[in-house]
């Protein structure tokens, strides 16, 4: 899918990104991140880094070079070699894909829907109807194999062999000594790439996942170094402070990666979602504040031309069902004009990343192809209009009818994402950084996220409208499944 | 100012969620204006017993809890106040005297060995302590030798494990295992996370899984009156 020039999304100015790549720099400057991992701290030193107790200061020269330094095209490779694509940071070609390390399958029964555990026999099936999925480029590991974890990389490599031609995104590396036999099992190296989440937020740098950053990175295989931020809890609440926190995480992983090998081929996974603060903190994936700040960082990513792994699609709904094809309508087409360029989690995922399920990868192939189709029939028209267009038809082919009502809660959610509540200003940034600094300072960082939120929560940044709720006509669906004998 | 009115004005720091002068409140408008923390030592140079203090944190949290209940307060008022509790009680605790009812129980609380995810623990520990139990926290990635130590140690009443990884669901069933061999079988253990489940809790002999914070707080103050 092509994004044309007119339908990009800048929701920042390039002053606003500016602002916040300077704020950025200074977080990573005078709080920096929390390093244990002797090694990496000693590579990090020998390249310019300094040591503040356990936490080690990147000068923002050092992040500059490791953002020019870094690799801008990289190449996904397919057994099937019609698949395989290229990212190039420069251009606005979208991928989507599957994604999730999910614990349940949502599967349908005469009574309704059901949840149970995964299991390995899921995860053969799941990429044998992706395989045959015409909007699924590429296949993000969607659940684990249930197998000892020494043996989780060898079996998993295994089914992707055995059930993928796609490219093949294994996510996390468990066990970095089955790398060599997990690339020798599926055949070439050039298929794999992984996901690693090098920060656990906020700010202290995971050493595991440094670890398996550098095997990786030896190997010079694709890697999306991903950060997941909350905002109100583990990130400020504040969608600038947030972005502020998420990029510095981000940045600090770029300037490893290209320490471990110049010119990387590392991808900008950002995901600054918010918890749901009304209620039990859980994150809330594609609501519209965070369907916002997910667009507002792949648009960062790409002010600093990188190649930038999306992430959309994410339902916060526990089944199949009209609100949550209206939130990955929404969520898919603000990622893609934004300027993301391999959307992973795009399909079939439910419950915020606890399950997946069958019919929902089929519903979302069927939903997301409506999408693509009005990015190409509207090169000229405002996103707004391609968003709500895409859901309306999307809600209308599984047999909603879409009333004013609708259409009104569709809109509203459409001004929520796309209006800023926030100023982007050099005062503002500094009080920002101030929560951060305090939060990382303290034992109980997600007690100063919290509590430092309850202005904003007032303030309306997380949005509050109605469910669309209506029942789904799945027929079209359950013939599909049928046709590529899915269970 | 009266000690009556010193009393009220602590009362609505702490529902306002107001730790201490550097604090913005519940509103945003409070910077400047003392605190819990500075109340509490104000009470305690005016003379105030520490026990009617006690009393002041009760009805207070009393306070936020039915304002959360009547949805006017959100998740992080109340977290707010319960820090202000929290926090005061270390103020308070050690000019009691002994023999003082200042607290409910002992707690222990952590995420188990291989998770690194805090922010449920935190809020639940949080809770907890506003409410007046003894909470000893012992973190993230917490080895289960490291959890037996701090059991026999602390002598807690509940145990509280955390969990977000389906990998380390593992071992929070090898810590409640070794909880039980040890012979702590009157210790209430509590888990939560996203991966756990009642069935699950059920499977590795834990006595509660707790689905959010608000669950926890209820089944522990019901373990609390039916002992």
């Amino acid at each position: 899918m092509i994004v044309s020039d007119i339908q990009q999304k800048k929701m920042l100015s390039p002053a606003e990104m500016q602002l916040i790549h300077e704020g950025t720099c200074k977080l990573l400057s005078q709080v920096g991140v929390k390093v244990t991992h002797e090694g990496i701290a000693e590579m990090l030193i020998n390249r310019g880094a300094q040591r503040k107790g356990e936490r080690i200061l990147i000068p923002q020269n050092m992040v500059e070079n490791a953002l020019a330094e870094t690799a801008k095209t990289i190449s996904f490779d397919a057994p099937n070699p019609s698949y395989g694509f290229t990212v190039n940071a420069a251009e606005n070609q979208v991928k989507f894909g599957t994604g999730g390390q999910a614990l349940y399958v949502v599967h349908r029964t005469s009574d309704g829907w059901e949840r149970r555990p995964a299991e390995t026999d899921d995860l053969k099936k799941i990429l044998a109807l992706c395989d045959q999925l015409k909007h699924v480029d590429f296949i993000t590991r969607p659940v684990e194999c249930v197998v000892p974890e020494e043996q989780m990389d060898v079996e998993k490599a295994k089914i992707f062999r055995d059930y993928c031609t796609k490219p093949m995104n294994f996510a996390n590396l468990i066990k970095r000594d089955r790398l060599e036999e997990m690339l020798e099992i599926i055949g070439s190296p050039a298929y794999a790439s992984f996901i690693v989440c090098l920060i656990s937020s906020p700010l202290v740098m995971d050493s595991s996942a440094g670890d398996k950053l550098i095997s990786i990175l030896e190997k010079n295989l694709p890697v999306a170094i991903s950060s997941c931020t909350q905002g109100g809890s583990t990130a400020p609440f504040s969608e600038v402070g947030e972005l502020l926190q998420l990029n510095a995480e981000l940045l600090f992983g770029y300037v490893l990666a290209n320490v471990i090998r110049p010119g990387a081929q590392v991808l900008y996974r950002g995901i600054p979602i918010t918890s749901n603060l009304y209620a039990d903190g859980s994150p809330r994936w594609c609501q519209p504040e965070s369907i916002r700040r997910v667009a507002l960082a792949a648009q960062l990513c790409r002010y600093y031309n990188l190649p930038c792994c999306g992430t959309a699609g994410v339902s916060d709904e526990a089944e199949p069902s009209a609100q949550g094809i209206s939130e990955k309508v929404l969520s898919w087409t603000y990622e893609a004009a934004s300027g993301a360029h391999y959307i992973n989690s795009a399909l079939g995922m439910l419950e915020q990343v606890m399950s997946v399920s069958y019919y929902q990868y089929v519903i979302d192939d069927i939903a997301l192809g409506i999408v693509k189709e009005k990015f190409k029939e509207y090169p000229s028209d405002e996103i707004s209009n391609i968003a709500i267009n895409a859901a309306v038809e999307a809600l209308n082919y599984f047999g909603v009818s879409v009333d004013e009502k609708v259409k009104g809660e569709l809109a509203s959610r459409i001004r929520h994402i796309e209006t800023p509540l926030e100023p982007y200003n050099e005062g503002y940034i500094d009080e920002q950084l101030a929560i951060i600094e305090k939060a990382v300072t303290r034992s109980k960082s997600s007690t100063v996220f919290m509590t430092t939120a309850r202005k904003g929560l007032r303030e309306g940044y997380l949005y509050r409208g109605n469910r669309i709720d209506a029942p789904l006509d799945l027929s079209r669906v359950t013939e599909r499944l049928e046709s590529i004998g899915t269970p | 100012m009266s000690k009556d009115d010193l009393l009220k004005k602590l009362e609505n720091a702490i529902v306002m969620g107001h730790l201490d002068a550097d604090d913005e409140g519940f509103d945003g408008t409070m910077e400047g204006t003392p605190g819990t923390l500075e109340l509490v030592d104000k009470a305690l140079e005016e003379g105030i017993e520490p026990q009617k203090i006690l009393d002041i944190f009760a009805k207070s949290m009393e306070k936020v809890g039915e304002l959360f209940e009547s949805e006017e307060y959100f998740l992080p008022d109340m977290l707010a106040s319960a820090e202000c509790v929290g926090e005061a009680m270390d103020i308070i605790e050690p000019k009691l005297q002994a023999g003082s009812n200042s607290d409910k129980g002992k707690f222990i609380i952590a995420t188990v060995e291989g998770d690194l995810h805090d922010i449920g623990k935190n809020i639940v520990a949080t809770m907890i302590k506003g409410a007046g139990y003894q909470v000893m926290d012992l973190g993230i990635d917490v080895p289960a030798e490291e959890i037996l130590k701090a059991i026999r140690e602390f002598k807690p009443d509940f145990v509280g494990l955390s969990a977000l990884l389906t990998t380390t669901m593992i071992e929070m069933e090898q810590v409640v295992k070794q909880i039980r061999e040890e012979g702590f079988s009157d210790i209430k253990v509590f888990i939560g996370g996203a991966p756990t489940s009642k069935e699950f809790a059920e499977k590795i002999g834990a006595d509660h899984y707790c689905r959010d914070v608000m669950d926890a707080m209820h089944k522990l103050e019901e373990v609390k009156a039916a002992s």
